[in-house]
């Protein structure tokens, strides 16, 4: 991707590799069915099923395979989301006879004779107090898990509280009655503390609710429309063939009996020129057909002719002397961008790229310091590997994209960027850019995965093209583990090096990691964003394997090089015998993370622990601490307009909320300003229309939004003055926060804006005072603050099983103030979740032979559930940012960076046990136990 | 082609993949195959769960994993087997799975679920995962297959030395039920036309204890890496006698006979019975990655006994 930085912003630089390697342009190698023989498919064995759906008699005929989900689906209930497929996440679960069943694993035949009530049933009459409690307890981000979950709570509150009245359970049997439920979001803490309060009776009542995240009606009603679940007419199903070899040249396609058989209407290849596979699950064509049945029938038809190669899996594979180089044209190969910014030339020695050495400072001094340290025994030093993680959002990575003639489109996206992906499919297919419209709604989670131009969008936008028939394309939970993104893995050696004094006197991190087939991998900054500046030989080099391609995920190189780091600086102060956390306060000259030691250093957990590997007996708690650092970004261009209309006040932009909480961001900035409640303001976002909003990614929606609604409020509230002077003849009338001033006495804003007539300014980002860090490049300016976190753990290691168990978390957050102190908490919590998962359980394994994925579901590839998180306090300090128009960046990453670190370091004080590699599974736990 | 037989005898004769509850079925037949359907849901025998006049439980094989881990008598006679019914899978899935859906499900293998990997219980001529990634597979080592077997409620009743009814077969208990393992196609002996209808579990021995023990890395809902089921007796101050079963360690669950008659005469103490766990492993062939599983063995065994000795003993002491 060199030499496209100016036109592509951050997080913009790559797309999925099978659609980099050339596909899908126009011009795309694609058939369709003659009209004569596309016929609809020939009718398949149906089963007559009589159910009670939602207290309503309905008939319906379905396949013997069809699963329940399918069929509630297929009647417009869409509350009902298809997760994993395989009973695992639970975001399908319906009452079956009043009892909570995954509907993904039941056969629709047997509702038959059956009472079935999903979601849309719950909060017809009036919410069950169950969905009240999880809008105003905000037990819920994306929302995507959420319908799933509400229906196993209220059948779990409805039969606790016949059998015990108003007691609180306690939030382990929540845990276990929920325990069927997975929420990638982590939004675990919260929905634990709505179903023990819905079960006290807190939310029994059926007053006016008032949810601090605004759209959380919709969500625990199933009312919210992801893409997945948007119907328009005419709407073909599009499926990809996923190569099943991880390195292969294929030598013949032939697609012709799939084309034939009924229903198929189009298909398009995929392969880039050179016909080489390059990872197992790379997307050699797609098809589109009446329904998704027949696409994948008609996948099983195409014959495929390939020479299979030996594939290179591993970083020492591809490292080997005489390894076949993957990309023998380096970077003009088109390698896509596994990194959150633009990729940087770097030479190429076979499949190693780089190194990659810009945030090294006085690299020759910093090696000479850890010299002679290491002669004097003052320096601490590791080697540290770290796993592939997947992003694995609940929605899937899906797309409709429908054409109003040859030169308009309208895709339906789950995507992180709906401004970007706007801009993007313009440009890819010839269009002008305001005859692309994009609409994301409602998107089930991203995590970074979602932040690209990828081929969910351009299979169904090319498909539809030559279908001349709207086309939708979803990708099932095997192919979103497979493709839909992941977190390269590291190999990283780090030392650290101090005087005598314990004076940091030089550090060192060589980082080799493998974003499979995609390069960009950086971690070697974050060695360069925290303690102080002593000198440092900073090093990243990418290797390349045949394995899908990794993508910028939260945070991206920070849970890797923060596990490294911050192990490392642990060893060093138990090495010199003192408080891991002194040690970093004496370092640490960030302003945000100093009040954050104060806390930490109070907390009893931490003031009251014993010495490491005090604790002797079978279980063994210990307490560890890790900083993290991470960048404000912002996204200059941002607008957010704004409007006065009979109904209230109207704000919009071409954001979108991921979860992240950007529309509440959005409607909490500008009600504060008016004096309303937050849901007086109606946000309109998601739909690449309104004006430019910035994507959800980068840190940067806070701080792109704040003061953007800041700027519009006070527009307005200048032409409320002109126009409030006029209407009542004020004299001296100038905007104050209670509203308009003037000699005698002030006028609310809610009773101005009662008389406006329809008014509308559009806000603008102003720069930062004294300007940013560096200036915008590619429509993203890093902020000249690094935002600051420290967390303490608590585990318990069963020394028995092997087993690590986070007991408490306490995680210090500096990134200024907080907009909306529930909302902020709840990603906090998430982000600590996600690095519960990256630290214990996560992992993306492949055939080690034929590179195949081996955990391609929800059971296999284990991210936390709701019982293995702990209490979790967040803190925040909202002192600094005073530059930034808001006095805010943004924490989405910032909070995921950390948890890796301090439970390997808590594990380290519970058994004297230094873990090196993750996951911490109970293999490697009793394995480092006996050694 | 599907057919709703309505009795077990019918459902013998008819041709096609059983389905019950289908909550393995489904997501195999999405994934791997499909075929003709035996579906039971009209099925109306086999539903229930009945105290046998002479003592013992016989459960009907389409009985919900809820419903025994709920059920009276069996949570009093059989308390080890009801956690194990308890703790396994998800609320959800118990709510719909059944006994007889849980003894026959397929491996949880992810080769065998793979669509990439023609492995030899699919008709293959290679064990995918033994010369590939194994962390999660046997080790010991029963059969050219390194598959584990799925089945909690199967191991648990290996220790109740548990009785069936087949329509079509002539196979009387769980273990010949489950078979020894060496045929690396099957995951359970049934042939074709033959249907499982009902699960008898023996009279407790007054006094037993038992319990059950997985070991997972996250709290919940996750397949083990081993499990155990224990049953004690206890005379005096020694066991008088004593029946484990465990899972996930081989290509089908296991007895530890060994240990079982090494128990014997140990003294009742959580110590005795601790030290003589790592008895559990013997006779184990790890593969090259599973050789962490032997501890870990050791060590469920050790809990599983620790916690039946200190559990209530069924019907008093």
């Amino acid at each position: 991707m060199t030499g496209s930085t100016t036109r592509r912003g951050f997080l913009r630089g790559g797309v999925g590799a099978a659609i980099v390697t050339g596909a899908c342009r126009p011009g795309v190698h694609g058939e369709v069915a003659p009209e004569s023989t596309a016929p609809q498919p020939t009718p398949r064995e149906r089963v007559g099923v009589e159910a009670a759906i939602n207290g309503e008699a309905r008939t319906l005929e379905v396949e013997p395979d069809t699963t329940a989900l399918e069929a509630v689906r297929g009647l417009g209930l869409t509350g009902s989301k298809h997760g994993c497929g395989h009973g695992a996440c639970g975001a399908c679960t319906m009452l079956l006879d009043d009892q909570p069943v995954v509907s993904c694993l039941l056969p629709a035949t047997a509702l038959h004779r059956r009472k079935l009530r999903t979601i849309e049933d719950l909060g017809r009459a009036a919410l069950h107090p169950v969905q009240r409690a999880f809008a105003a307890e905000d037990a819920l981000q994306c929302g995507y898990c959420t319908p799933g979950f509400v229906v196993e709570a209220t059948a779990f509150h409805d039969r606790w509280r016949a059998e015990h009245g108003t007691e609180e359970p306690a939030a382990d049997t929540v845990a276990a009655a929920l325990a069927g439920h997975l929420c990638r979001c982590g939004a675990y803490a919260s929905i634990v503390r709505a179903v023990q309060a819905a079960c006290s009776g807190k939310y029994d009542g059926t007053g006016p609710l008032r949810p601090p995240r605004i759209e959380a009606i919709e969500k625990v009603t199933g009312a919210a429309v992801y893409t997945v679940d948007v119907r328009v007419p005419g709407m073909l199903h599009a499926k990809a063939l996923h190569a099943p070899w991880a390195h292969a040249r294929l030598r013949r396609v032939d697609w012709s009996k799939a084309l034939a058989l009924p229903g198929v209407r189009g298909v398009i290849d995929l392969m880039p020129p050179t016909k080489l596979v390059r990872f197992a699950g790379q997307e050699i064509l797609a098809i589109a057909a009446v329904d998704e049945a027949t696409a994948v029938r008609a996948l099983g038809l195409v014959e495929l002719d390939a020479d299979v190669l030996p594939p290179l899996l591993t970083i020492e594979e591809s490292l080997a002397p005489g390894a076949a180089r993957i990309y023998p044209n380096g970077d003009r190969g088109k390698p896509s961008n596994a990194t959150e910014g633009p990729l940087l030339p770097e030479r190429w020695h076979g499949n190693r790229r780089g190194p990659f050495d810009l945030f090294s400072k006085r690299a020759d001094k910093a090696q000479r310091a850890i010299e002679e340290a290491r002669s004097v025994g003052t320096v601490a030093q590791g080697s540290f590997r770290t796993q592939v993680q997947c992003h694995t959002p609940l929605e899937p990575h899906a797309a409709v994209a429908a054409w109003d003639g040859p030169h308009r489109l309208t895709v339906y996206l789950s995507t992180q960027a709906v401004q970007a992906m706007g801009e993007d499919i313009a440009q890819r297919f010839g269009l002008r850019h305001e005859d692309v419209r994009i609409i994301a709604q409602h998107v089930g989670g991203g995590f970074g995965g979602k932040a690209t131009l990828t081929s969910e969008a351009t299979i169904a936008i090319e498909l539809a093209r030559i279908c001349g028939a709207p086309v939708r394309y979803a990708l099932d939970r095997r192919a979103e583990i497979m493709i839909g993104g992941n977190r390269p893995g590291a190999a990283i050696d780090v030392a650290v090096a101090t005087d005598r004094a314990g004076e940091m006197v030089g550090m060192s991190a060589k980082a080799t990691s493998t974003a499979g087939v995609a390069v960009g991998t950086i971690t070697s900054i974050m060695f360069r964003i925290i303690y102080p500046e002593a000198p440092r030989d900073l090093r990243d080099e990418d290797v390349v394997t045949h394995a899908p391609p990794g993508k910028p995920m939260r945070g991206p190189g920070g849970p890797p090089a923060f596990f490294a780091l911050e192990s490392t600086i642990d060893e060093l102060a138990y090495a010199r015998g003192e408080d891991p956390l002194v040690v970093r306060k004496r370092w640490d000259p960030n302003p945000a993370r100093k009040p954050l030691y104060a806390w930490a250093q109070a907390l009893p957990a931490w003031r009251d622990r014993g010495a490491a590997g005090d604790d002797k007996g079978r279980y063994r708690r210990g307490v560890g601490v890790a900083a993290g650092a991470w960048f404000a970004f912002v996204e200059p261009r941002s607008r957010v307009q704004l409007e006065t209309t009979p109904e209230g006040l109207v704000a919009s932009c071409s954001t979108q909320d991921i979860g992240n909480g950007s529309r509440t961001t959005i409607a909490s900035t500008i009600a504060a300003r008016f004096g309303l409640r937050a849901d007086e303001v109606f946000v309109r976002i998601g739909d690449s229309r309104y004006v430019h909003g910035p994507m959800a990614g980068g840190s940067r929606s806070t701080s792109s939004l704040v003061g953007t609604c800041d700027d519009a409020c006070t527009q307005l509230q200048d032409d409320l003055v002109e126009l409030a002077s006029r209407r009542w003849k004020l004299r001296g009338a100038k905007p104050v926060a209670e509203g308009v001033r003037h000699d005698k006495g002030v006028i609310p804003w809610r009773d101005v804006l009662r008389v406006a007539p329809p008014m509308l300014v559009v806000g603008r980002r102003h720069r930062d005072k004294g300007g940013y860090f560096l200036p915008p490049l590619a429509g993203i300016a890093p902020e000249d603050y690094v935002a600051s976190s420290l967390q303490v753990a608590q585990v318990e290691v069963d020394t028995r099983l092997g087993r690590v168990r986070v007991v408490e978390t306490w995680l210090g957050v500096g990134v200024g103030r907080i907009v909306s102190p529930v909302l902020a908490r709840s990603q906090a919590e998430g982000g600590v979740i996600q690095g519960i998962g990256y630290a214990l359980y996560e992992e993306r394994r492949l055939d080690p032979r034929a590179g195949f994925l081996l955990t391609a579901g929800l059971e296999d590839y284990r991210i936390p559930g709701i019982g293995d998180i702990g209490p979790i306090h967040v803190h925040f300090d909202e002192h600094g940012y005073e530059r930034v128009p808001g006095h805010n960046v943004g924490l989405g990453e910032l909070v995921t960076l950390t948890p890796a670190a301090a439970i390997a370091n808590a594990v380290y004080h519970a058994t004297k046990w230094r873990p090196r590699e993750l996951p911490l599974r109970p293999d490697r736990v009793l394995e480092g136990l006996r050694a | 082609m599907i057919v709703f037989p309505t009795d077990l005898q019918q459902a013998a004769a008819s041709d096609g993949t059983i389905r019950a509850g289908g909550t393995d079925l489904m997501e195999r037949r999405h994934a791997l195959a499909g075929g003709e359907l035996v579906d039971l849901r009209d099925v109306e025998d086999a539903r229930a769960i009945e105290v046998l006049p002479g003592g013992g439980v016989r459960i009907g094989a389409l009985v919900t994993i809820a419903a025994v881990a709920a059920d009276d008598a069996v949570r009093a006679g059989y308390p080890g087997f009801a956690q194990a019914a308890g703790g396994l899978a998800t609320p959800q899935i118990r709510a719909v799975g059944t006994i007889g859906g849980n003894l026959l499900q397929r491996t949880r293998c992810w080769y065998f679920r793979s669509p990439e990997a023609q492995c030899l219980k699919k008709g293959g001529s290679t064990c995918y995962a033994r010369a590939g990634d194994h962390l999660w597979h046997a080790c010991f080592d029963l059969s050219p297959c390194a598959a584990v077997h799925a089945s909690t409620l199967g191991m648990a009743l290996l220790a109740y030395d548990a009785g069936v009814e087949v329509v079509g077969a002539p196979i009387a208990t769980v273990n010949e039920l489950l078979g020894d393992g060496g045929d690396p196609m099957r995951d359970n002996q049934l042939p074709p036309h033959a249907v499982l209808r009902t699960i008898v579990l023996p009279p407790p021995t007054r006094g037993e204890r038992s319990a059950y023990m997985r070991a997972i890395s996250r709290a919940r809902a996750e397949w083990p890496l081993v499990e155990v089921l224990a049953r004690i007796g206890v005379q005096g101050d020694t066991i008088a006698w004593a029946k484990l079963a465990v899972g996930g360690v081989a290509n089908v669950p296991l007895r530890l006979t060994e240990l079982e008659a090494a128990l014997v005469g140990v003294p009742a103490q959580p110590e005795a019975l601790i030290a003589k766990a790592s008895l559990a492993s013997e006779g184990a062939s790890p593969l090259p990655m599973t050789g962490y599983k032997l501890p870990l063995l050791e060590a469920a065994v050790a809990d599983a006994l620790e916690r039946a000795l200190a559990s209530e003993p069924v019907g008093g002491a």
